[in-house]
């Protein structure tokens, strides 16, 4: 009875979705879906953004209490969410607030800058790992070099065909890949849908048979 | 060679980054298909009280220097074009984005107006429900926008239902996010999708470019040095010769600023002055659109002529002669028009290109970093065998 339940109502919801994609019934378009399903998906992503919240904060007071390594940075979560929410609440979200402010002049350049280390750690492994071992590796190399010119303005300089040659390293050989990679997933993905429907695959019920 | 600390390698990439950004020079970002075809589709849209694009930040800060310049480029075409615009995100941390970007552009066009111009819908939870929602009625499905307005007493809401009037949505993410679209919106409600992604995230795209199933797609920091350029080109371009203070044309069609995208003109070596990102002040005539600049201006004829200087048969009026009491004497509408012709553009319109002159010394100095690597791999390996 504890898989069952859960097994028979993910079955029923699935098979819901199915026929709302495949049927344009009024029964399912609409009071399924405008009347029933949308006003709820309002009411869910709600409580999904404070359960969030709530496990943040959980996690974070535990590694205090626990004096998990580096618990001190969790202080720095409760100010900056305090903080942020205070100025939101009561300043508003509008130019010229707080709120605004913060996420211009704090939030969004120590995000680029994460972001930026991207740079400095592809040169680095440009430099020490990127290497002609194989015919393979040496033609990944080359196909790298030449796609890389290609995207500045400085490779057009070298030669007026370097981008057509880069548009057919992306358009052939990568786009051929891509496709074989993606048609792959998907019909993975219609295959463990259809267990799932069928009540085949179950693990992700937990636990064992 | 082989054991060159790593620190030294970083010291080398910041001053390839840093000094590119610290003195811009012109270069020429030119521009590819997907970008020219997302520009041509929202171009086609200007004026049109029955056409708007959607603009969706599928994204966080963190991938801001990529997909802001595109956002901001995007917002001037429409706003130079008067392109109808929505506005709107699927994560909370992309309402600012929102915010900062619409402002960014707006401070240098008064005219725009919120609810009428544009449109932001802010943040919504549950993109698939939203996605399939709009696709029947936009107003019914998001009922009001950012700042809490009913969706359909604003103007903008004027001729637009559904899909087939915001018929073009473009996706600014850091991830495959704009499939969505094409998996749930286009099939089924015809909508065009393009998409502005990072350059990482750009090759996992480009199937659905190849079948068509996205119009455009913008990748990168690449994507968006592009579409400035066009933007610079096309959308902000004025005519000396013209009055851009008639509005519409004796049957009473709107007349918009701009011009029309032409291939020809992007080759055209008039257009290199356009697209300059080092700093412009002298405005260029040629000896017959002064005289009809002059024409829309009969009252300073004298304090353009007494500017003006002849060089290699062409008029030219350097901006850096104006002070403050000529710029007084000429008045501010004069001034900015002026300042327009000579083709200088500001630094949030050109951020893009001047990332992509530091992007060039960086992916120079990696493929540096890649043949130096290899040349001591092979070194090692030569001695290695000899021992």
């Amino acid at each position: 009875m504890k898989k069952t339940i859960p097994l028979l109502i993910v079955i029923l919801g699935g098979l819901i979705w199915v026929a709302w994609a495949f049927s344009p019934h009024y029964v399912l378009q609409e009071v399924f879906y405008n009347q029933f399903y949308l006003p709820w998906v309002y009411a869910m992503s709600s409580f999904a953004m404070l359960l969030g919240v709530l496990s943040l904060s959980m996690m974070h007071s535990a590694k205090i209490k626990r004096k998990a390594p580096k618990w001190q940075y969790s202080y720095f979560f409760f100010a900056s969410f305090v903080i942020t929410c205070l100025a939101g609440f009561i300043g508003g979200t509008q130019k010229g607030g707080l709120f605004m402010w913060m996420f211009e002049n704090v939030q969004m350049p120590m995000s680029a800058t994460m972001f930026s280390l991207l740079a400095f750690y592809m040169a680095s492994a440009a430099y020490k790992a990127f290497r002609a071992r194989s015919p393979e590796a040496t033609v990944l190399l080359i196909a790298a070099i030449v796609v890389m010119l290609a995207q500045v303005p400085l490779g057009m300089q070298i030669s007026r065909h370097l981008p057509t040659f880069s548009q057919w390293i992306l358009d052939v050989p990568n786009l051929a890949s891509k496709r074989g990679i993606m048609l792959g997933v998907g019909l993975g993905s219609v295959a463990t849908s259809l267990k799932i429907l069928l009540g085949i695959e179950r693990s992700y019920l937990g636990g064992g048979d | 060679m082989q054991k060159l600390d790593r620190r030294w390698i970083y010291i080398v990439v910041a001053l390839a980054i840093i000094i590119p950004l610290m003195i811009p020079y012109d270069s020429d970002n030119v521009t590819t298909p997907p970008t020219e075809n997302l520009y041509q589709m929202i171009d086609s849209f200007a004026g049109r009280e029955d056409r708007a694009i959607l603009m969706s930040f599928y994204h966080d800060a963190a991938t801001m220097p990529e997909l802001f310049p595109m956002e901001v480029a995007i917002l001037r075409h429409a706003f130079e074009r008067n392109v109808k615009v929505f506005t709107l995100t699927w994560m909370p941390a992309g309402a600012p984005i929102i915010e900062y970007a619409i402002n960014t552009v707006k401070e240098e066009f008064p005219d725009i107006q919120s609810g009428v111009d544009y449109c932001n819908f802010g943040y919504k939870p549950q993109p698939f429900a939203l996605v399939l929602g709009m696709g029947d009625n936009i107003a019914n499905t998001m009922n009001t926008d950012a700042e809490g307005r009913k969706l359909e007493n604003l103007p903008i809401m004027r001729g637009i239902n559904n899909y087939s009037e915001m018929n073009l949505v473009v996706e600014f993410s850091g991830s495959v996010a704009g499939a969505t679209w094409i998996t749930y919106a286009r099939p089924k409600y015809g909508l065009n999708v393009a998409v502005g992604v990072t350059a990482v995230m750009a090759a996992d795209l480009y199937p659905y470019l190849q079948s068509g199933q996205l119009v455009g797609m913008l990748s990168g920091l690449k994507g968006a040095a592009e579409y400035e350029k066009l933007v610079d080109v096309f959308a902000a371009y004025r005519d000396p010769a013209r009055d851009y203070s008639i509005t519409h044309d004796e049957d009473g069609n709107r007349i918009l600023p701009g011009r029309p995208f032409g291939r020809e003109i992007l080759e055209d070596e008039s257009t290199r002055k356009l697209i300059r990102i080092t700093t412009q002040t002298e405005a260029e005539f040629t000896l017959d659109q002064f005289a009809a600049f002059t024409a829309k201006h009969p009252e300073h004829i004298p304090l353009l002529n007494r500017l003006g200087e002849v060089r290699e048969e062409k008029m030219v009026i350097d901006l850096d002669q104006v002070t403050p009491e000529i710029r007084e004497e000429m008045g501010e509408a004069l001034y900015q028009e002026l300042y327009r012709l000579t083709g200088d553009t500001l630094y949030k319109f050109k951020v893009a290109r001047i990332g992509m002159n530091a992007q060039s010394v960086a992916h120079i100095m990696i493929i540096v970093f890649i043949i130096l690597g290899n040349i001591g791999y092979f070194i090692q390996k030569a001695r290695a065998a000899k021992n």
